[in-house]
């Protein structure tokens, strides 16, 4: 069975070999421009292929994989957002392989990263429509407001509605994958009031849509989505939420190194105390771990190096739907959670003692009265 | 016994069943021993006074434990309960107040008892209709917090019977938008519950102490006893 599958995965990829690449360089040449070796190149697609579940024999593949990337279109949204997700993987002093490629697919449309601007930057995107229809896969970066027929967010001289635009664009699309938390679900612009009526991609699109959640997701987690793409020509299996499983399928909590700590109840009290010193758990201090499906504490950011648990903050929950609210306050655990809503604990904890107390008041009065004059019997 | 005197003609009989006291008083420490270690679980309060490097003492782990074994000894409770009253013989009396919940003008005269302005209603079933709405919303609650509750217990155990849930778990997760809100309504559900429990008590000794026909002692005894008239 995984033989036919590899054979299966190098089939694919000879076909898209055939297909003319935009790089006038191979993936080995940028590879090694950036100092990066072979051997290097050969171990991230090792590791690339057991994050995806692969055995370790698939890393040949998933290398060759990443070399073809240049040939799958790719076009990129960007809608209500901050950038954040394309910025921290093109922002690094030394880019590791997953920027690297990421910036050796074939991007047809990017407006951050684009030569052309103006009419020129239009032109290439209704070029790149037309002709990779039914080719390309869309990313879109950012959330979409619909209030008021979204007129919240126009893009371009024709001022064209970003609901618009995304909708058009993901008719065309082979398949559309949503990456960070805003694309996925509305991330921060819909938080509580949501003025912009905003909303992830999947709620006004009737195509599946890959959500690859996190403010900003990690490298890892958005090139391997492509990579898998590449490799079976399918998008991967995914939860409830639409996320990829191979990423999101465990919580931050289930894989923290700071776990025995929170079981042992050895918990930090505040930033910088005996606890923080000897790296206990952050529950207590905010962290939104137990609550967040994400790979953070195995793939960790920036080449593996840290994530926000070891550089010892709390997870903020950023790859959960609705995390600005649901999440809040980041330096408190759920239990202090403060918000206009009334599904939040410390309301709760609020009105719940309050209408006790006025039971009580009622109880105490109800029985003075009773006392008194006994009910009839 | 110089205090005791006859009080005219009593009618006895078990108004509840073994299983059901059981199913009550295993319900109730549940419920006390679950807020108590819940509140634990949401804001760990007690932390140990010299911390060491390595994680030994887990007592983290160990009131999560008690509050799971807690929980499935609640749900046994709670399942045992729901069974009963559809479909025992016992409960025949029990699901005669159905009828009387819906009596509207027998629901007016129970709460003008309550305001000390007329007499107790006759009822044909065992729970006078306020006190059937409010164990009706109290299992609504009681079923809000164990679908919550294994959907959080899911996501902590994959094997076994988590495993089993898992998919329910996940459904859950997505009707209430994420883990967090099922944590947070897990939280509401509890104050619901206390709320009905604090009144509940409340109610049980007024009529232990009003209604003289040793209502109280039917939980623990089964017996409950009425005046013939």
């Amino acid at each position: 069975m995984k033989d036919a599958l590899m054979e299966k995965m190098r089939k694919r990829i000879e076909e898209l070999r055939k297909l003319p690449g935009v790089s006038n360089k191979s993936i080995k040449e940028v590879l090694e421009e950036n100092g990066i070796s072979r051997r290097d190149f050969l171990k991230w697609a090792g590791a690339l292929a057991v994050t995806l579940g692969l055995p370790a024999s698939f890393a040949p593949v998933v290398a060759e994989a990443a070399e073809v990337s240049d040939r799958l279109p790719v076009v990129w949204l960007h809608l209500a957002e901050c950038t954040g997700c394309s910025e921290s993987l093109i922002r690094t002093d030394a880019p590791s392989i997953d920027d690297l490629i990421f910036n050796y697919i074939n991007l047809q449309y990017h407006d951050t990263l684009m030569a052309a601007a103006g009419w020129q930057a239009e032109e290439n995107y209704e070029e790149a429509l037309k002709k990779f229809a039914g080719r390309f896969i869309l990313c879109v970066e950012g959330g979409v407001p619909t209030k008021d027929g979204g007129e919240y967010l126009t893009i371009g001289p024709e001022a064209e509605t970003g609901l618009e635009k995304l909708k058009r664009t993901a008719a065309k699309a082979a398949a559309v994958i949503a990456v960070g938390t805003c694309s996925s679900f509305g991330g921060i612009q819909a938080a509580y009031p949501n003025p912009t009526g905003t909303v992830g991609i999947s709620k006004v699109l009737n195509k599946p849509v890959i959500n690859v959640p996190g403010c900003p997701p990690s490298a890892k987690n958005i090139v391997g989505t492509i990579v898998y793409r590449i490799l079976y020509g399918a998008l991967p299996p995914v939860d409830n939420l639409n996320r990829p499983k191979w990423a999101y399928g465990l919580r931050i909590h289930d894989l923290c190194e700071r776990r025995g700590h929170f079981d042992a109840g050895e918990f930090v009290e505040e930033f910088g105390d005996a606890g923080a010193m000897n790296g206990f758990c952050l529950y207590k201090v905010g962290c939104k771990g137990p609550y967040t499906f994400n790979n953070c504490s195995r793939e960790r950011f920036n080449q593996h190096t840290s994530w926000p648990v070891q550089a010892g903050h709390g997870c903020i929950g950023c790859s959960e739907p609705d995390f600005w609210d649901a999440m809040a306050p980041y330096e408190e655990p759920l239990a202090d959670h403060k918000f206009m809503s009334v599904n939040a604990d410390a309301t709760a904890d609020k009105v719940g003692v309050t209408i006790l107390t006025l039971a009580g008041v009622a109880i105490v009065a109800h029985a003075a009265i009773s006392a008194i004059k006994p009910p009839k019997e | 016994m110089k205090f005791l005197k006859i009080m005219g003609e009593y009618l006895g009989g078990i108004e509840f069943s073994a299983g059901y006291r059981w199913q009550h008083w295993i319900r109730a420490i549940s419920i006390f021993a679950l807020v108590a270690t819940g509140f634990y679980l949401a804001n760990p309060f007690i932390t140990f006074a010299n911390p060491s490097p390595t994680p030994t003492r887990f007592l983290h782990a160990e009131i999560r434990e008690w509050h799971i074994i807690f929980g499935f000894a609640m749900i046994g409770a709670v399942l045992y309960k729901t069974i009963y009253f559809f479909f025992f013989k016992e409960a025949k009396y029990e699901r005669e107040s159905i009828k009387d919940a819906f009596n509207i003008k027998l629901a007016i005269q129970q709460i003008m008892y309550y305001m000390l302005i007329a007499k107790h209603p006759h009822t044909r079933g065992i729970y006078n209709p306020l006190q059937f709405w409010a164990y009706t919303m109290l299992y609504v609650f009681f079923y809000g917090i164990i679908i919550t509750g294994l959907a959080l217990y899911a996501e902590v155990y994959h094997a076994g019977l988590g495993g089993m849930l898992y998919p329910f778990a996940k459904a859950v997760e997505s009707f209430f938008g994420g883990l967090a809100y099922v944590r947070l309504w897990h939280h509401i559900f509890m104050w619901a519950i206390i709320i009905v429990v604090f009144i509940h008590i409340y109610m049980a000794v007024y009529n232990a102490v009003f209604g003289k026909n040793g209502g109280m002692d039917a939980i623990f005894s089964g017996m409950k006893w009425e005046k013939e008239e």
